[in-house]
Protein backbone atom coordinates (compact mmCIF):
# COMPACT_ATOMS: atom_id res chain seq x y z
CA UNK A 1 0.00 0.00 0.00
CA UNK A 2 1.21 3.40 -0.98
CA UNK A 3 0.09 6.29 0.78
CA UNK A 4 0.64 9.92 -0.60
CA UNK A 5 2.08 10.93 2.27
CA UNK A 6 -0.08 13.96 3.35
CA UNK A 7 -2.28 14.23 7.14
CA UNK A 8 -5.53 15.31 7.61
CA UNK A 9 -8.30 13.29 7.70
CA UNK A 10 -7.99 9.53 7.69
CA UNK A 11 -11.32 8.93 5.74
CA UNK A 12 -10.41 10.97 2.71
CA UNK A 13 -6.48 10.82 2.20
CA UNK A 14 -5.35 9.26 -0.94
CA UNK A 15 -3.66 5.91 -0.77
CA UNK A 16 -3.03 3.40 -3.57
CA UNK A 17 -3.95 -0.56 -2.89
CA UNK A 18 -2.97 -1.21 -6.74
CA UNK A 19 0.33 -2.96 -5.74
CA UNK A 20 -1.64 -4.83 -2.93
CA UNK A 21 -4.44 -6.10 -5.24
CA UNK A 22 -1.83 -7.96 -8.11
CA UNK A 23 -1.77 -11.57 -7.79
CA UNK A 24 -5.56 -12.42 -6.60
CA UNK A 25 -7.10 -15.43 -7.46
CA UNK A 26 -9.42 -14.77 -10.01
CA UNK A 27 -12.37 -16.96 -10.10
CA UNK A 28 -14.85 -17.45 -12.96
CA UNK A 29 -18.66 -18.25 -12.34
CA UNK A 30 -21.52 -16.11 -11.23
CA UNK A 31 -22.46 -15.40 -7.82
CA UNK A 32 -26.02 -14.25 -7.03
CA UNK A 33 -26.58 -11.36 -5.52
CA UNK A 34 -27.88 -11.79 -1.97
CA UNK A 35 -29.86 -8.49 -2.21
CA UNK A 36 -33.52 -8.88 -1.08
CA UNK A 37 -35.07 -5.46 -1.60
CA UNK A 38 -34.93 -2.46 -2.89
CA UNK A 39 -34.58 0.38 -1.56
CA UNK A 40 -31.36 0.36 0.40
CA UNK A 41 -30.48 4.08 1.44
CA UNK A 42 -31.35 4.90 4.95
CA UNK A 43 -33.61 7.97 4.14
CA UNK A 44 -35.27 6.20 1.28
CA UNK A 45 -36.46 2.80 3.02
CA UNK A 46 -39.62 2.21 5.26
CA UNK A 47 -39.88 0.39 8.29
CA UNK A 48 -42.97 -0.71 7.33
CA UNK A 49 -41.75 -2.54 4.39
CA UNK A 50 -42.19 -6.81 4.72
CA UNK A 51 -38.68 -7.30 4.35
CA UNK A 52 -37.62 -5.39 7.57
CA UNK A 53 -40.18 -7.12 9.96
CA UNK A 54 -38.99 -9.14 12.98
CA UNK A 55 -35.20 -9.04 10.10
CA UNK A 56 -31.73 -9.09 11.17
CA UNK A 57 -31.02 -6.10 9.66
CA UNK A 58 -27.27 -4.95 8.38
CA UNK A 59 -26.84 -0.75 8.31
CA UNK A 60 -23.81 -0.92 6.64
CA UNK A 61 -21.82 2.60 6.49
CA UNK A 62 -21.58 3.30 1.93
CA UNK A 63 -18.04 1.97 1.10
CA UNK A 64 -18.14 -1.17 2.93
CA UNK A 65 -19.73 -3.32 0.15
CA UNK A 66 -16.83 -1.60 -2.21
CA UNK A 67 -14.54 -2.53 0.54
CA UNK A 68 -15.40 -6.40 1.74
CA UNK A 69 -14.84 -8.88 -0.96
CA UNK A 70 -17.36 -11.49 -0.03
CA UNK A 71 -19.67 -8.49 1.06
CA UNK A 72 -22.60 -10.49 -0.38
CA UNK A 73 -22.19 -14.13 0.97
CA UNK A 74 -21.12 -13.32 4.43
CA UNK A 75 -22.53 -10.41 5.35
CA UNK A 76 -25.29 -9.71 3.45
CA UNK A 77 -26.67 -12.95 3.21
CA UNK A 78 -30.05 -13.67 5.17
CA UNK A 79 -30.10 -9.83 6.06
CA UNK A 80 -32.42 -6.83 5.28
CA UNK A 81 -30.03 -3.71 4.81
CA UNK A 82 -30.31 -0.02 4.63
CA UNK A 83 -26.88 1.89 4.01
CA UNK A 84 -26.05 5.49 5.07
CA UNK A 85 -22.54 7.40 5.43
CA UNK A 86 -22.46 9.01 8.41
CA UNK A 87 -20.22 12.19 6.94
CA UNK A 88 -21.86 13.27 4.14
CA UNK A 89 -25.14 12.63 4.40
CA UNK A 90 -27.49 15.37 5.88
CA UNK A 91 -30.49 14.70 8.14
CA UNK A 92 -29.21 12.41 10.53
CA UNK A 93 -31.67 12.99 13.01
CA UNK A 94 -33.73 11.19 10.56
CA UNK A 95 -31.38 8.03 10.65
CA UNK A 96 -32.38 7.96 14.25
CA UNK A 97 -35.46 7.78 13.89
CA UNK A 98 -35.74 5.62 11.55
CA UNK A 99 -33.34 3.40 12.98
CA UNK A 100 -35.62 3.34 16.25
CA UNK A 101 -38.78 2.86 14.16
CA UNK A 102 -36.98 -0.10 12.49
CA UNK A 103 -36.69 -1.31 16.64
CA UNK A 104 -40.06 -0.47 17.76
CA UNK A 105 -42.77 -0.87 14.67
CA UNK A 106 -40.40 -3.34 12.37
CA UNK A 107 -39.77 -5.53 15.48
CA UNK A 108 -36.25 -6.47 13.95
CA UNK A 109 -34.39 -8.83 15.56
CA UNK A 110 -30.88 -8.08 15.66
CA UNK A 111 -29.18 -5.15 13.83
CA UNK A 112 -25.23 -5.37 12.67
CA UNK A 113 -23.93 -2.08 11.73
CA UNK A 114 -20.49 -2.34 9.87
CA UNK A 115 -18.44 0.49 9.44
CA UNK A 116 -15.15 1.35 8.11
CA UNK A 117 -12.42 1.77 10.06
CA UNK A 118 -11.71 5.76 9.91
CA UNK A 119 -12.77 7.14 12.76
CA UNK A 120 -15.81 9.30 11.03
CA UNK A 121 -17.59 6.29 10.44
CA UNK A 122 -18.14 5.45 13.93
CA UNK A 123 -21.17 7.80 14.01
CA UNK A 124 -22.97 5.00 12.51
CA UNK A 125 -22.78 2.82 15.27
CA UNK A 126 -23.82 5.96 17.42
CA UNK A 127 -26.66 6.84 15.53
CA UNK A 128 -27.55 2.94 16.72
CA UNK A 129 -26.80 3.14 20.10
CA UNK A 130 -28.99 6.39 20.54
CA UNK A 131 -31.38 5.03 18.35
CA UNK A 132 -31.42 1.81 20.98
CA UNK A 133 -31.31 3.84 23.62
CA UNK A 134 -34.72 5.70 22.99
CA UNK A 135 -36.52 2.67 21.48
CA UNK A 136 -39.09 1.15 23.63
CA UNK A 137 -37.43 -2.31 23.14
CA UNK A 138 -33.98 -3.85 23.26
CA UNK A 139 -32.82 -5.84 20.74
CA UNK A 140 -28.65 -6.85 20.90
CA UNK A 141 -26.53 -4.53 18.10
CA UNK A 142 -23.53 -6.29 16.74
CA UNK A 143 -20.87 -3.44 15.03
CA UNK A 144 -18.27 -4.69 12.43
CA UNK A 145 -15.51 -2.68 11.62
CA UNK A 146 -13.53 -3.36 8.28
CA UNK A 147 -9.79 -1.77 6.96
CA UNK A 148 -9.76 0.00 3.66
CA UNK A 149 -8.56 -3.30 2.27
CA UNK A 150 -11.35 -5.23 3.71
CA UNK A 151 -10.13 -6.96 6.38
CA UNK A 152 -12.18 -7.13 9.48
CA UNK A 153 -10.65 -5.55 12.47
CA UNK A 154 -12.96 -5.96 15.34
CA UNK A 155 -16.19 -7.61 15.48
CA UNK A 156 -18.27 -7.30 18.56
CA UNK A 157 -21.41 -7.12 20.37
CA UNK A 158 -22.02 -3.57 21.64
CA UNK A 159 -25.66 -4.31 23.21
CA UNK B 1 -7.48 -44.09 19.33
CA UNK B 2 -10.85 -43.46 17.99
CA UNK B 3 -12.01 -45.89 20.81
CA UNK B 4 -11.04 -43.37 23.00
CA UNK B 5 -11.90 -40.56 21.79
CA UNK B 6 -15.58 -42.12 22.05
CA UNK B 7 -15.26 -42.92 25.46
CA UNK B 8 -15.87 -41.20 28.60
CA UNK B 9 -13.06 -38.83 30.21
CA UNK B 10 -13.39 -40.61 33.91
CA UNK B 11 -12.87 -43.92 32.37
CA UNK B 12 -9.47 -42.40 30.19
CA UNK B 13 -8.08 -40.79 33.40
CA UNK B 14 -8.57 -44.12 35.28
CA UNK B 15 -6.95 -46.13 33.23
CA UNK B 16 -4.29 -43.11 32.19
CA UNK B 17 -4.00 -40.56 34.80
CA UNK B 18 -1.21 -38.99 32.90
CA UNK B 19 -4.15 -37.68 30.36
CA UNK B 20 -5.49 -35.73 33.20
CA UNK B 21 -2.19 -34.03 33.80
CA UNK B 22 -1.77 -33.42 30.28
CA UNK B 23 -5.73 -31.81 30.66
CA UNK B 24 -4.67 -29.55 33.25
CA UNK B 25 -2.07 -28.05 31.44
CA UNK B 26 -4.18 -26.75 28.73
CA UNK B 27 -6.74 -25.85 31.70
CA UNK B 28 -8.85 -28.41 30.62
CA UNK B 29 -10.41 -28.91 34.54
CA UNK B 30 -11.87 -32.76 34.00
CA UNK B 31 -10.07 -34.45 37.08
CA UNK B 32 -12.23 -32.73 40.19
CA UNK B 33 -15.65 -33.74 37.62
CA UNK B 34 -17.88 -35.79 39.72
CA UNK B 35 -19.15 -37.10 37.00
CA UNK B 36 -16.58 -37.72 34.04
CA UNK B 37 -19.32 -38.63 31.65
CA UNK B 38 -18.55 -36.50 28.49
CA UNK B 39 -16.59 -38.43 26.13
CA UNK B 40 -12.96 -37.17 25.31
CA UNK B 41 -13.40 -35.65 21.86
CA UNK B 42 -16.36 -33.58 23.16
CA UNK B 43 -13.55 -32.08 25.60
CA UNK B 44 -11.05 -31.55 23.21
CA UNK B 45 -13.34 -29.94 20.80
CA UNK B 46 -15.26 -27.63 23.63
CA UNK B 47 -12.59 -25.75 24.99
CA UNK B 48 -12.05 -22.89 22.44
CA UNK B 49 -8.39 -24.34 22.12
CA UNK B 50 -6.45 -23.26 18.68
CA UNK B 51 -6.25 -25.36 15.93
CA UNK B 52 -2.10 -25.86 17.09
CA UNK B 53 -3.10 -26.48 20.60
CA UNK B 54 -5.37 -29.07 19.68
CA UNK B 55 -3.41 -31.22 17.49
CA UNK B 56 -0.70 -30.88 20.04
CA UNK B 57 -3.13 -32.16 22.57
CA UNK B 58 -4.50 -34.85 20.82
CA UNK B 59 -0.70 -36.51 20.10
CA UNK B 60 0.35 -36.03 23.29
CA UNK B 61 -2.89 -37.93 24.73
CA UNK B 62 -2.38 -40.66 21.89
CA UNK B 63 1.50 -41.03 22.53
CA UNK B 64 0.46 -41.34 26.62
CA UNK B 65 -2.14 -44.30 25.64
CA UNK B 66 -0.27 -45.81 23.09
CA UNK B 67 3.60 -45.40 24.00
CA UNK B 68 5.06 -48.23 21.74
CA UNK B 69 3.14 -46.86 18.60
CA UNK B 70 5.04 -44.65 16.13
CA UNK B 71 3.03 -41.92 16.13
CA UNK B 72 4.53 -39.00 13.44
CA UNK B 73 4.77 -35.70 16.01
CA UNK B 74 2.72 -33.74 13.95
CA UNK B 75 3.88 -30.16 12.83
CA UNK B 76 3.59 -27.29 15.15
CA UNK B 77 4.78 -24.42 17.12
CA UNK B 78 6.50 -26.05 20.77
CA UNK B 79 4.45 -22.70 22.32
CA UNK B 80 1.37 -23.25 21.11
CA UNK B 81 0.11 -24.86 24.48
CA UNK B 82 1.65 -21.20 25.89
CA UNK B 83 -0.76 -19.34 24.06
CA UNK B 84 -3.21 -17.67 25.46
CA UNK B 85 -6.40 -18.74 25.13
CA UNK B 86 -8.41 -16.31 22.50
CA UNK B 87 -10.39 -12.92 24.15
CA UNK B 88 -13.55 -14.25 24.80
CA UNK B 89 -16.31 -11.11 23.69
CA UNK B 90 -19.73 -12.60 24.91
CA UNK B 91 -22.63 -11.95 23.15
CA UNK B 92 -25.67 -9.79 25.48
CA UNK B 93 -27.80 -12.86 26.08
CA UNK B 94 -24.47 -14.99 27.39
CA UNK B 95 -23.80 -12.22 29.22
CA UNK B 96 -26.62 -11.70 30.09
CA UNK B 97 -26.62 -15.66 32.19
CA UNK B 98 -22.75 -14.55 33.46
CA UNK B 99 -23.89 -11.17 35.05
CA UNK B 100 -26.68 -13.45 36.77
CA UNK B 101 -23.84 -15.59 37.98
CA UNK B 102 -22.20 -12.87 39.21
CA UNK B 103 -24.97 -12.44 41.90
CA UNK B 104 -25.16 -16.02 42.87
CA UNK B 105 -21.53 -16.02 43.37
CA UNK B 106 -22.00 -13.66 45.79
CA UNK B 107 -24.47 -15.81 47.85
CA UNK B 108 -22.74 -18.53 47.81
CA UNK B 109 -19.38 -16.50 48.28
CA UNK B 110 -20.85 -15.76 51.71
CA UNK B 111 -22.42 -19.08 52.81
CA UNK B 112 -19.08 -19.67 54.80
CA UNK B 113 -19.31 -16.62 56.71
CA UNK B 114 -23.55 -17.64 56.85
CA UNK B 115 -22.49 -21.60 58.68
CA UNK B 116 -19.95 -20.05 60.85
CA UNK B 117 -21.88 -17.12 62.71
CA UNK B 118 -25.58 -16.83 62.21
CA UNK B 119 -27.89 -19.12 64.78
CA UNK B 120 -30.29 -20.37 62.99
CA UNK B 121 -32.47 -21.40 66.21
CA UNK B 122 -33.38 -17.44 66.44
CA UNK B 123 -35.87 -15.70 64.47
CA UNK B 124 -33.59 -13.80 63.20
CA UNK B 125 -31.14 -16.50 61.80
CA UNK B 126 -33.89 -18.53 60.62
CA UNK B 127 -35.16 -15.79 58.59
CA UNK B 128 -31.80 -15.56 56.70
CA UNK B 129 -31.58 -19.20 55.79
CA UNK B 130 -35.11 -19.15 54.58
CA UNK B 131 -34.40 -15.62 52.50
CA UNK B 132 -31.21 -17.47 51.44
CA UNK B 133 -33.30 -20.36 50.25
CA UNK B 134 -36.03 -18.05 48.68
CA UNK B 135 -32.85 -16.56 46.81
CA UNK B 136 -31.88 -20.08 45.41
CA UNK B 137 -35.30 -20.50 44.33
CA UNK B 138 -36.17 -17.74 42.98
CA UNK B 139 -33.44 -16.39 41.39
CA UNK B 140 -30.82 -19.23 40.86
CA UNK B 141 -33.73 -21.21 39.99
CA UNK B 142 -36.54 -19.93 38.40
CA UNK B 143 -34.82 -17.12 36.84
CA UNK B 144 -31.79 -17.99 35.94
CA UNK B 145 -31.69 -21.95 35.69
CA UNK B 146 -34.98 -22.03 33.67
CA UNK B 147 -34.07 -19.72 31.01
CA UNK B 148 -31.10 -22.30 30.36
CA UNK B 149 -33.37 -25.61 30.71
CA UNK B 150 -36.24 -24.12 29.06
CA UNK B 151 -34.96 -21.56 26.31
CA UNK B 152 -30.98 -22.00 26.00
CA UNK B 153 -30.22 -25.48 25.96
CA UNK B 154 -33.22 -25.85 23.00
CA UNK B 155 -30.10 -24.68 20.52
CA UNK B 156 -27.98 -27.37 21.64
CA UNK B 157 -27.54 -31.23 21.63
CA UNK B 158 -29.63 -32.35 24.61
CA UNK B 159 -28.20 -35.13 24.67
CA UNK B 160 -24.92 -33.71 24.81
CA UNK B 161 -22.86 -35.23 28.16
CA UNK B 162 -22.09 -31.43 29.37
CA UNK B 163 -26.18 -30.40 29.26
CA UNK B 164 -26.98 -33.46 30.96
CA UNK B 165 -24.12 -32.88 33.39
CA UNK B 166 -25.43 -29.59 33.82
CA UNK B 167 -29.23 -30.10 34.45
CA UNK B 168 -28.37 -33.04 36.98
CA UNK B 169 -26.31 -30.68 38.70
CA UNK B 170 -29.77 -28.03 38.75
CA UNK B 171 -31.47 -31.27 40.31
CA UNK B 172 -29.11 -31.90 42.26
CA UNK B 173 -29.34 -28.50 43.88
CA UNK B 174 -33.27 -28.47 43.93
CA UNK B 175 -32.72 -31.82 46.36
CA UNK B 176 -30.44 -29.96 49.00
CA UNK B 177 -33.15 -27.07 48.87
CA UNK B 178 -35.74 -29.30 49.33
CA UNK B 179 -33.38 -31.27 52.50
CA UNK B 180 -32.48 -27.89 53.92
CA UNK B 181 -36.42 -26.64 54.11
CA UNK B 182 -36.94 -30.20 55.89
CA UNK B 183 -34.18 -29.71 58.18
CA UNK B 184 -35.31 -25.77 58.78
CA UNK B 185 -38.55 -27.65 60.16
CA UNK B 186 -37.07 -29.63 62.85
CA UNK B 187 -34.36 -27.27 63.20
CA UNK B 188 -31.79 -29.62 62.29
CA UNK B 189 -28.91 -27.26 61.89
CA UNK B 190 -26.09 -29.41 61.38
CA UNK B 191 -28.25 -31.30 58.30
CA UNK B 192 -29.54 -27.15 57.35
CA UNK B 193 -25.45 -26.23 57.27
CA UNK B 194 -24.21 -29.34 55.62
CA UNK B 195 -27.18 -29.28 52.83
CA UNK B 196 -25.45 -25.00 52.52
CA UNK B 197 -22.08 -26.24 52.15
CA UNK B 198 -23.10 -28.86 49.55
CA UNK B 199 -25.09 -26.14 47.74
CA UNK B 200 -22.36 -23.83 47.85
CA UNK B 201 -19.86 -26.68 46.78
CA UNK B 202 -21.79 -27.76 43.79
CA UNK B 203 -22.77 -24.42 42.84
CA UNK B 204 -19.37 -23.50 43.00
CA UNK B 205 -18.11 -25.82 40.35
CA UNK B 206 -20.98 -26.01 37.61
CA UNK B 207 -20.81 -21.91 37.22
CA UNK B 208 -17.04 -22.24 37.10
CA UNK B 209 -17.72 -25.02 34.19
CA UNK B 210 -20.78 -23.09 32.80
CA UNK B 211 -18.42 -19.65 32.42
CA UNK B 212 -15.54 -21.40 30.89
CA UNK B 213 -16.61 -24.07 28.78
CA UNK B 214 -20.29 -24.34 28.18
CA UNK B 215 -21.14 -20.44 27.44
CA UNK B 216 -18.00 -19.69 25.35
CA UNK B 217 -18.74 -22.89 23.56
CA UNK B 218 -22.64 -21.82 23.23
CA UNK B 219 -21.62 -18.47 22.21
CA UNK B 220 -18.99 -19.93 19.62
CA UNK B 221 -21.96 -22.32 18.48
CA UNK B 222 -25.23 -19.44 17.50
CA UNK B 223 -25.33 -17.53 14.72
CA UNK B 224 -26.94 -13.58 14.75
CA UNK B 225 -29.95 -14.94 14.45
CA UNK B 226 -30.14 -16.97 16.96
CA UNK B 227 -28.53 -14.13 19.89
CA UNK B 228 -31.77 -12.22 18.37
CA UNK B 229 -34.22 -15.21 19.36
CA UNK B 230 -32.80 -15.93 22.75
CA UNK B 231 -32.39 -12.18 23.40
CA UNK B 232 -36.28 -11.98 22.72
CA UNK B 233 -37.00 -15.32 24.86
CA UNK B 234 -35.44 -14.35 27.84
CA UNK B 235 -37.27 -10.57 27.59
CA UNK B 236 -40.20 -12.73 27.48
CA UNK B 237 -39.29 -15.13 30.01
CA UNK B 238 -38.43 -12.13 32.91
CA UNK B 239 -41.71 -10.64 31.94
CA UNK B 240 -43.39 -13.40 33.20
CA UNK B 241 -41.87 -13.59 36.55
CA UNK B 242 -42.73 -11.23 39.52
CA UNK B 243 -39.91 -8.72 39.26
CA UNK B 244 -40.35 -7.71 42.98
CA UNK B 245 -39.30 -10.99 43.81
CA UNK B 246 -36.05 -10.72 41.81
CA UNK B 247 -35.38 -7.47 43.12
CA UNK B 248 -36.08 -8.95 46.83
CA UNK B 249 -33.48 -11.66 46.15
CA UNK B 250 -31.06 -8.66 44.18
CA UNK B 251 -31.70 -7.03 48.02
CA UNK B 252 -30.93 -9.92 49.83
CA UNK B 253 -27.50 -10.15 48.75
CA UNK B 254 -26.89 -6.73 49.62
CA UNK B 255 -28.32 -7.38 53.62
CA UNK B 256 -26.45 -10.36 54.00
CA UNK B 257 -23.28 -8.88 53.02
CA UNK B 258 -23.59 -5.86 55.47
CA UNK B 259 -25.06 -8.86 57.74
CA UNK B 260 -21.89 -10.90 57.44
CA UNK B 261 -19.69 -7.17 58.04
CA UNK B 262 -21.38 -6.44 60.70
CA UNK B 263 -21.20 -9.65 62.59
CA UNK B 264 -17.40 -9.89 61.89
CA UNK B 265 -16.84 -6.13 62.91
CA UNK B 266 -18.44 -6.94 66.38
CA UNK B 267 -16.37 -10.07 66.80
CA UNK B 268 -13.26 -8.35 66.44
CA UNK B 269 -14.38 -5.59 69.15
CA UNK B 270 -15.18 -8.71 71.13
CA UNK B 271 -11.69 -10.09 70.74
CA UNK B 272 -10.16 -6.87 70.98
Amino acid sequence: MSDSGMGGCPGSRMQDFREDTKGGKVEGGVRQSQLKQWPIQLHLVSPEAPYYQKADVLLSADCVAFTVGDFHKDYLKGKSVAIACPKLDEGQEEYTEKVKSLIDDAKINTLTVMTMQVPCCAGLVAIAEEALHSAKRKIPIKSIVVSLQGDVLSEEWVS
Amino acid sequence: MHKYLNTPIKEVIMKFPQVGKILEEYKIGCVPCTLGSCLLKDIVAIHNLSQAQETELIYRIEKTIYPQRDIKRPAFKQAAKKTAVKEIKYSPVIKRLIDEHALIKKWIGLIPEVIENVDIASDSGKKLILDGLDFIRFYADKFHHAKEEDILFGYTDKNLDIIKTMLADHETARGHVQAMIRALDKGDKKTVFAHLNAYKELLSEHIKREDEILYPWIDRSISTTQVGELFTKFNEAEEKLDKEVIEKCKKFVQEVEQRVQKIKTEKKEVTK
